[in-house]
């Protein structure tokens, strides 16, 4: 089982000017679910991840605000039209304090 | 005055509502309960974090989650702008691969800001907020949900305007993906 926290990029390689990229990331990550006794939610921190944020040469260009109801091992893809070369970074936060990052180079 | 504090504590823990002379009764208690190693209102620390079930959406009705984000306002049908995959079927209600695609300038005047993804049936409808920025350039984004039953998924769309665009499609579930 890999370890939780792991990040997995994937950008096209051979990016020209001017294209749209498509970039996958995946992180590691149980996304605990709402546990149940009797009929009722059982109240625990749960951990999960709550929040991704993408961002070019330190500029955020995307968020998103998670829930359990995203699957374990989160998936989340973006098309993006880069004007410049630069670093791609994502960042995964978790409700327990858990940050996990990983990142990619986009050269024209 | 001790039978009211433990019925109340008690009550505390399975997430019941309280009488405020109870919770004040309580907090004579504050002392013991730090010693204890617990916090304020001798509440475990670990059930104050972001995932304690105060700090999640309610279980509610999509109408309610509707309202409660978008407070009512008008909704247009987004479907000509909007291209959302999804599955027809899903075998796995636990790992349901969605991609929404609107189509937009995405111009610092004229962009997406955000894409809501919705799905009616489960417990606490709403899956994920994305938010977008122009230096995307276009407006197109995926992930995996764990949809609970049969349910519309929407895709909901606010413009950088506040127009509010829908678009949704009916996936259907053979075994769940959310648990209990």
């Amino acid at each position: 089982m890999a370890q939780v926290g792991k990040v997995t990029i994937r950008v096209p390689p051979d990016i020209k000017r001017g294209d749209v990229v498509r970039i996958r990331s995946l992180v590691i990550h149980p996304m605990e679910i709402v546990q149940r006794q009797d009929g009722k939610p059982v109240d625990k921190n749960y951990l999960f991840i709550h929040q991704v944020i993408a961002t070019y040469n330190g500029r955020e260009i995307l968020r998103s605000d998670t829930t359990q109801s995203i699957s374990e091992n989160p998936s989340f893809s973006l098309a993006f039209r880069p004007t410049e070369p630069g670093t791609f970074k994502i960042t995964f936060l978790d409700t327990h304090g858990g940050k996990y990052e990983g990142s990619a180079e986009i050269k024209f | 005055m001790q039978r009211g504090e433990d019925e109340a504590m008690a009550a505390l823990r399975e997430g019941e509502r309280v009488s405020r002379r109870a919770v004040l009764s309580i907090l004579g208690l504050l002392g013991m309960a730090a010693a204890a190693g617990m916090s304020v209102l001798g509440v475990p620390e670990a059930a104050l974090g972001q995932g304690t079930l105060g700090a999640l959406q309610p279980e509610e009705k999509v109408d309610e989650t509707l309202q409660r984000l978008f407070g009512g306002r008008a909704m247009k049908d987004g479907s000509n702008v909007i291209k959302m995959n999804i599955p027809l079927i899903a075998e796995n209600g636990a790992l349901v691969p969605v991609a929404v695609e609107v189509q937009s300038p995405m111009s610092p005047t004229d962009y997406v800001k955000h894409i809501y993804i919705i799905s009616d049936k489960n417990r606490r409808p709403m899956n994920t907020r994305f938010s977008l920025t122009p230096e995307l350039g276009v407006a197109s984004v995926g992930t995996n949900l764990r949809l609970g039953e049969t349910t519309d998924v929407r895709a909901i769309v606010e413009m950088s305007d506040g127009t509010l665009l829908m678009a949704k499609r009916e996936v259907k579930v053979t075994v769940g993906g959310c648990g209990g």
